[in-house]
This record gives C-alpha cells, sequence and structure tokens, in this order.
C-alpha cells in the first residue's frame, strides 16, 4: 500500500490525538478531590491497562509515517513540522508507563518507627490512627498519612497497610 | 490504591478491589483507631509510633499544622446527592451496627458525650476522649444488664447509672463493683459527612430523627 504525502500526515495527526487521547482521559477522570463513578473507574482502569503497550505500537506507526512524510516532502519546513506530532506521541508514550499518583503521595513502601519516648516529632494533641495485633501496638501519625495516604508493615506477625 | 503484583485498583475506604484481576475480591479490616497521641501513649506506653520519611521532612512536604482546617474550606464535588442535613464537610464518627449505619455529627458528641444510642439491635455508648478529639464507642450490654453511663459533674468521671462503677475511656471500669470489667468495642471512622453519606446512603444520621 502506499501512502500518499497528505495522506501521512493525516495519519499522523490521528495517531497524536489517540495517544493523547488515551492517556490523558484516566488522568482527567481519576482526579484527587473530585468524584468517580464506576464507570469512569473502570475505563480509566481499561484505558491505563492497555496505554503502555498500545502507545508504543502507535509511536512505532507514528515513527514509520515521519518517515513516509520525510521522503515526501520537498520543501524543509515540512521535514522540521515533524518535531511537533513525534515530541507530543513521545511525551504521552513515556507518560503511560508514569504513575503520576506516586509523585504526589510518595506511598511508603518501607515505615521506619520509633518507640514512644523517642517520638519528639509528635505532639500529645496530633491524631494517630492506632492498630494493635497479637499485643504490637503501632501508631500512624494522621499528619504523615496525609501525605503518603498509604503505609505498611507487619504488625503483631500480620501484614497490613494502613491508608487514610 | 493497586498493588504492584496484579495491577489490580482498590477502594480505600472499604478495602474492596473494584478494577483488575482482584475485583470483587476484600481485604480484611484490622480493627483501628483513631485518637490522640496522647491517649495512644498512655494506653501504649510499649508501642511503636511511624516516623517521618527523612527525605520528605527535609524538602518540607509534609502538610502543615493546620492542614485539616485548610482541606476543610476545599470545595465539595460528588457524583451522590448531597444530605444537606449536615455541611458536607463536616466532621462525623460513623459506625456500622448489626447491618445499620449511622452517623454522629462530631459536634453533637463534643456536647452530648457520653451519647447513649441503639443501632442495629444493639445498645451503644459514645465517649469524646479527655483531648476533646478522640471518640470511641462501645456496646454497653454487660453480661446481659444493659448500662446507662453519665459523667459525674463534680469530678468528670464516666459512671454507670447502675452501679456507680468508673469506667475510662478505653471502656474498661477502673473503680467499683465492676472494677476489672471490659466493653465490647465498636468500630468508628471519622469522615466528613459528604465522604460517609457516599459509601453508606442509607446511613441514619444521630439526633435528624431517621430513626
Amino acid at each position: 500500500m502506499k501512502l500518499g504525502y497528505k495522506s501521512a500526515w493525516f495519519l499522523l495527526l490521528a495517531i497524536v490525538a489517540v495517544v493523547a487521547t488515551m492517556v490523558a482521559v484516566p488522568v482527567w477522570l481519576i482526579q484527587p478531590f473530585a468524584p468517580q463513578t464506576p464507570r469512569s473507574v473502570e475505563i480509566s482502569y481499561f484505558l491505563r491497562s492497555w496505554s503502555p503497550i498500545a502507545t508504543v505500537i502507535l509511536a512505532i506507526a507514528a515513527l514509520a509515517t515521519a518517515v513516509v512524510i520525510w521522503r515526501g516532502s520537498r520543501r524543509w519546513f515540512g521535514k522540521a513540522a515533524l518535531v511537533f506530532p513525534l515530541l507530543i506521541v513521545g511525551v504521552f508514550t513515556w507518560f503511560a508507563f508514569q504513575n503520576h499518583f506516586e509523585w504526589m503521595f510518595n506511598p511508603l513502601g518501607e515505615a521506619r518507627f520509633a518507640r514512644v519516648t523517642e517520638a519528639d516529632f509528635l505532639a500529645d494533641k496530633d491524631m494517630v490512627l492506632a492498630v494493635n495485633v497479637n499485643g504490637d501496638a503501632v501508631a500512624f501519625p494522621v499528619r504523615l498519612m496525609a501525605y503518603h495516604h498509604i503505609a505498611q508493615d507487619v504488625v503483631g506477625g500480620t501484614p497490613i497497610t494502613a491508608t487514610y | 490504591m493497586h498493588d504492584e503484583q496484579t495491577g489490580s485498583w482498590w477502594q480505600q475506604i472499604t478495602g474492596a478491589a473494584i478494577q483488575g484481576g482482584l475485583k470483587g475480591q476484600k481485604l480484611t479490616e484490622v480493627p483501628s483507631d483513631e485518637v490522640s497521641f496522647g491517649v495512644w501513649k498512655r494506653e501504649n506506653p510499649n508501642g511503636r509510633v511511624m516516623r517521618p520519611d527523612p527525605k520528605i521532612l527535609a524538602e518540607d512536604k509534609y502538610d502543615p499544622e493546620d492542614w485539616e482546617s485548610q482541606v476543610g474550606k476545599m470545595r465539595v464535588t460528588t457524583s451522590a446527592t448531597l444530605d444537606n442535613r449536615l455541611e458536607p464537610r463536616a466532621i462525623v464518627v460513623g459506625l456500622t451496627v448489626g447491618g445499620q449505619s449511622k452517623a454522629y455529627a462530631f459536634s453533637a458528641i463534643e456536647k452530648q458525650s457520653p451519647v447513649l444510642d441503639f443501632v442495629g439491635g444493639k445498645d451503644i455508648v459514645l465517649l469524646l476522649g479527655d483531648d476533646k478529639r478522640s471518640v470511641r464507642a462501645f456496646e454497653r450490654d454487660l453480661d446481659g444488664k444493659k448500662l446507662e453511663f453519665f459523667i459525674k459533674p463534680d469530678t468528670n468521671e464516666i459512671v454507670d447509672a447502675e452501679t456507680g462503677s468508673v469506667w475510662d475511656f478505653s471502656g474498661k471500669a477502673v473503680s467499683g463493683e465492676l472494677t476489672g470489667k471490659q466493653l465490647t468495642k465498636v468500630q468508628v471512622i471519622k469522615d466528613y459527612w459528604f465522604d460517609w453519606k457516599t459509601y453508606h446512603p442509607d446511613a441514619q444520621l444521630f439526633g435528624a430523627g431517621s430513626r
């Protein structure tokens, strides 16, 4: 199949639109402090699961299309203009592999602990989220949880996750 | 939140997987307590406390002291219809007994503690801690006997009307006839009214004549 110059440009812009939509829609649907519906969560999960592989395939297709355009274009600015769609596809493809929530919230994979007497970082009035499993009493300061949102530990032999 | 093993998505308030390979599964809830550090360390002198992450602390990224009042001012948008019996960001204490959920405005507990109530077929009591911030709930049926609690005005102690025994914030009788007896704890969660209502659409509201 021979791809014409104009249809190659059309195809390239269509790929840009698909890649951008696929990556941007879940980010927009799953905003902190905004409500979600079961349907919007379902769509977001679907897009988030498929976007890493799909964006890579589409990025390769975009490159191939760009080669066609490069060969077919006689003027320098036709070639130079390729930078923008390729850059957009590249950025979105990279983003599909990122978990941007971890930039914001920084879950604590390995929490570290202090004895009660060493806990000089807390005042008596500060709230804690406390659990006690088999006599192992652990407190998660709420102000720290409001930042990390997730902390994990083994308490009294039971692996737990604390979430806020 | 998501897990790194299957990539499933989990809903924080229920612990249920809502998308992904583990969809429909639910994590076992560990009973927890949201109390002030002062109350907690008195009861758990040998406990351990999670430290701040030194890196985050150095970058000064933890929320400021007054983060709660700042979040309290944020706009509320939900997909559910708001229940305007309380302000959306009013702090409530929620509990579920025998399948029945009920919310108590924190301000009502502040005024009326100990709050005596009957929810889901059980007599319960809600107590405000002496820090005026921590709230706990207990069943108040003890060995087949229903207890009525009140605050003794002169000493500020929690006393039951039946035996005059004195109870502490952990639900334990510390003096009087019932010394050593322990009330059964009811799990409570502090939440914003709009959020609690979203996850418990059938919840009753204390003092709202919703019984």
